[in-house]
């Protein structure tokens, strides 16, 4: 079965780089995301050749999905204060002078020659070098899951996991501490069919996420993936203004936005003792504690997108001040 | 249940609990703050106790061990850094308490001491760590609290630079994760322990090009140091101190590190990495004599002090890299603490005058005289002057130098040294001439407590040259770059 | 010619395309847009490393790697594009 799955691994792989450079050249910025969405999902289908399903779950969901709603918010705002909103602009929002071609060239130059060298130091690395294999094989039956990705990620290192979720919160805080009040942009009017849609999808999208959380202790998925599905509902919920974000569920937020960090904290120091270090769950409630401990980070993931889509604090009109407050 | 914690551990999570609460009580925000700091800085003399009494710490997370697991080491030069970081950074914060208490700085003082908790944290992270992988996503999470705390006063200029920041940092992070990514294919494991040793192959020779560059990137190093001068030019007071103080010293300790484990290809990549700080020190030094503003100056001194630093690692070549470290570590000290009060007093004096033009700097009645004489004891160290721990670290550098016969290294020194000289001559001139102003000039104006802290910091970079021989000996436990521990 | 040879040459072309678009693009947005793909580049390399002949599974820990890689990035993006619209909402009342 390798020769037909080669010709489509070659197109897959030629569509990959092709889209790479298009999106890059392409004058519409508009253009530019979608080409970039369709970028992102046939790297996901890569990744799923490459028996990374758990890796194209996320980045088709995450990397491609949430960057790209970001992506395109950010456009919207960009045209509106620009004053293009309405026009079928080509040219970027901010006047920018043309780069020369000298300069692109040379920097093509440049980066060609980079690239050159990492394909040599590629081709020269072993083709099948050592890993964690043996390792992970052998830690798996003390680790209460049955999927090795989400072992590794909530047990043997689930210190990088709690830093990861510790750089979501780092960027929403930044984020409500760069934007606040209202978006100058007006919202997007939403006509019968979207409500319509929104209607019907919402419970499908909370049953899919969930089934995600769930099902990643035994096969692909896991909490980032359901986070970022779960993050849907809040984005359709924006999108369609069924929720506003109000100045006094603040509070509300900040919590939510925290309560997946402090619990995998507290679990992780809470274990140690009794001749355990930290995030050292015990064999017989490993299990439950990774359960748990998914279980809140998923609400903080969804939660936490959905609110560095909305990409403001929703803070009180009184100010009108540029600097502060 | 009882629960038994390391200091290591505490170090760590003590931070990323205090940030959690001030983001939740953000009313209450500056007093938990410090109480974290206090409780932090407890838990690393506590470790600094623990490694003088027996050597490095090593702590195997989840019970797993490296490879698979990641483990937390502290040796000497760790808990250098940890002391350094909560030092200054309590200091800096009893600062802050002051440069923030403005009617119109609510939001800065609100998000202040959330970023500024998750910025100790990434630190203190990645001072404790044994495993790239680990020190890309704690360099991620110290990107991403530094350049909130770059934007936190909301001009337009602070978001310009927090930008071409982000750009930098963003980029810097990704290169160093494609080498991760070649040193996995090359190895099959991430762990120190796994670095040392190795033969240098082609995938571990572009692996260590790509974390060079990506770390040269977030450590300001010339030619890549353009974003650095903007933007903790336009910071506020506090934020720039422990942008210049703290930041960039983590992405330099990370250098130091590799440098002990990964394996060194030529002496020549060496020389290039002295020849890029020697243009950092030319260059930063140069720029800094024709900073119009305080702040900018200060700024392009930190660019030159990084730059002496790669120099000192460079100084004796690959032979001599065993010592060279210690004085690299002993600069990196020194420009910590100094940094942090110039910068410190260079808000002082831009708050008591109003503004921070140097041309101007005499041509008012005002005379923030503590927070003037905190800027020259700060001075004195970043020259280089005796007793001062700037000073033990030129000298190192140069006597590592001079005895493997490398006199350029000592040349771009005193370069160095003369042109940092001559860009603090400006702003002391601007000190201490009263001609140009007709109202009468009253003495001891401007002090306040708030000058305390940058005081205490400034005398302590002087007086800790005079503890260099303990400091040195402390440096040495765990024996990075000797015997493999 | 082995799935992983074949994503291993796209995934750094990727990189390199990325990087020449994060050193000249003067639109923030797309500059933007180009540091995603040399994140994405990065996660080719490491799930290439990852990868190994079937039957036998791939190495769990690269994908593990990957994902807090992509989470990482994301959260990146959004502090950048949180600034690039203040910086637009910004110098636009400066001009009017």
């Amino acid at each position: 079965m390798t020769d037909p799955l080669m010709i489509f691994d070659l197109l897959l792989a030629l569509a990959i780089v092709a889209l790479a450079v298009a999106s890059l050249s392409v004058r519409d910025l508009f253009s530019m995301i979608v080409l970039f969405i369709i970028f992102g999902l046939l790297s996901a289908l890569a990744w799923v050749r490459l028996s990374a399903p758990d890796v194209a779950l996320a980045e088709a969901a995450i990397g491609t999905g949430v960057t790209g709603a970001l992506l395109l918010k950010t456009l919207h705002h960009l045209r509106y204060v620009s004053g293009t909103l309405g026009q079928q602009t080509a040219l970027g929002v901010t006047p920018v002078a043309p780069v020369p071609m000298g300069i692109i060239l040379a920097n093509a130059g440049f980066c060609g020659l980079i690239t050159l060298g990492l394909l040599v130091a590629f081709l020269g690395a072993p083709a099948t070098g050592p890993g964690f294999d043996a390792l992970v094989a052998e830690a798996m039956p003390q680790s209460g899951v049955e999927h090795p990705v989400t072992g590794v990620l909530l047990n043997f290192r689930a210190y990088d996991t709690l830093m990861e979720v510790v750089v979501l919160l780092a960027a929403v805080i930044a984020v409500w501490q760069i934007e606040r009040g209202l978006s100058d942009a007006p919202a997007p009017v939403m006509g019968e069919v979207w409500q319509g849609f929104a209607r019907l999808a919402l419970p499908a999208i909370v049953v899919v996420g969930t089934y995600l959380l769930w099902v990643g202790a035994e096969a692909p998925g896991g909490a980032f993936q359901g986070g970022a599905v779960l993050a849907a509902v809040g984005l359709l919920l924006l999108l369609t203004r069924a929720y506003i974000p109000q100045p006094a569920h603040r509070g509300v937020a900040r919590g939510a936005f925290v309560l997946g960090t402090a619990a995998f904290a507290l679990v992780a120091i809470l274990v140690a003792g009794g001749g355990r270090v930290a995030f050292e769950y015990p064999l017989e409630h490993a299990k439950t504690l990774i359960l748990l401990i998914e279980g809140v980070v998923t609400l903080s993931i969804a939660v936490t997108l959905a609110a560095l889509f909305h990409g403001r604090e929703p803070v009180a009109l009184s100010e009108g001040g540029r600097h502060d407050t | 249940m009882s629960v038994e914690l390391s200091p290591m551990i505490l170090a760590i999570f003590l931070p990323l609990f205090g940030a959690i609460v001030a983001f939740l009580m953000p009313r209450m925000a500056a007093l938990i703050g410090l109480g974290t700091l206090a409780m932090t800085t407890g838990a690393v003399i506590w470790l600094a106790h623990e490694v003088l009494v027996t050597g490095a710490v090593v702590l195997p997370l989840g019970g797993w061990g490296a490879p698979l697991g990641i483990d937390l080491r502290a040796d000497g030069l760790s808990v250098a850094m940890l002391t350094l970081t909560s030092a200054v950074g309590f200091l800096v914060s009893i600062a802050a308490l002051d440069s923030l208490k403005g009617a119109d700085q609510v939001r800065q003082r609100q998000y202040f001491w959330p970023l500024w908790l998750l910025l100790l944290t990434g630190m203190n992270g990645v001072y404790l760590s044994t495993d790239i992988f680990n020190l890309y996503v704690m360099i991620e999470v110290i990107a991403l609290a530094a350049v909130g705390l770059t934007v936190l006063s909301g001009s337009r200029a602070a978001l310009q630079a927090g930008l071409e920041y982000m750009y930098a940092s963003i980029l810097g992070a990704l290169l160093f994760l494609m080498g991760v990514g070649f040193v996995y294919l090359q190895l099959g494991r991430l762990d120190f322990a796994g670095l040392s040793g190795a033969a240098p192959t082609g995938a571990l020779v572009a692996a260590l090009a790509l974390i060079f560059v990506g770390l040269a990137l977030k450590t300001a190093l010339f030619p890549l140091h353009f974003w650095l001068p903007a933007a903790h030019a336009n910071a506020t007071a506090p934020a720039s101190a422990l942008l210049s103080g703290l930041v960039v010293k983590a992405a330099l300790y990370i250098v130091l590190r590799l440098a002990q484990y990964m394996p060194f290809p030529s002496e020549n990549l060496l020389t290039l990495v002295g020849l890029m700080g020697a243009g950092a020190v030319i260059w930063g030094g140069v720029q800094a004599l024709r900073a119009e503003r305080l702040k900018l100056l200060v700024a392009w001194s930190t660019v030159a002090q990084i730059g002496l630093i790669f120099v000192a690692f460079a100084r004796a070549g690959e032979l001599g890299l065993t010592e060279s470290w210690k004085a690299a570590a002993l600069l990196i000290l020194a420009h910590g603490i100094a940094k942090a009060a110039m910068f410190l007093a260079a808000g002082r004096i831009k708050d008591e005058i109003g503004h921070d033009v140097i041309r101007d700097l005499d041509r008012t009645p005002i005379r923030p005289t503590l927070a003037q004489f905190t800027f020259a004891l700060a001075a004195i160290s970043l020259i280089g002057l005796p007793p001062s721990l700037g000073f033990i670290g030129k000298w190192a550098l140069m006597e590592g130098a001079m005895a493997a016969g490398y006199w350029h290294w000592v040349a771009v020194t005193m370069v160095g040294t003369l042109l940092s000289v001559a860009y603090f001559s400006r702003v002391f001139a601007g000190f201490l001439r009263f001609d140009r102003v007709r109202a009468p000039v009253g003495e001891h104006q401007g002090w306040a407590l708030a000058d305390a802290a940058p005081l205490t910091l400034a005398l302590m970079a002087i007086g800790l040259g005079l503890l260099a021989a303990p400091l040195l000996s402390f440096l040495e436990i765990g024996y990075p770059f000797g015997v493999a521990p | 010619m082995t799935p992983d040879l074949i994503y291993g040459l796209t995934g750094i072309a990727v990189f390199g395309i990325g990087l020449v678009g994060a050193l000249c693009a003067q639109d923030r947005l797309r500059r933007v847009l180009a540091l995603k793909l040399c994140s994405v580049g990065a996660g080719f390399l490491l799930v290439v490393g990852a990868w190994r002949e079937p039957p036998a599974t791939p190495d769990p820990v690269p994908h593990a790697l990957v994902i807090t890689g992509i989470v990482v990035m994301v959260s990146a993006t959004a502090v950048a594009l949180a600034l690039i619209r203040r910086l637009q909402t910004l110098e636009a009342t400066d001009e009017r």
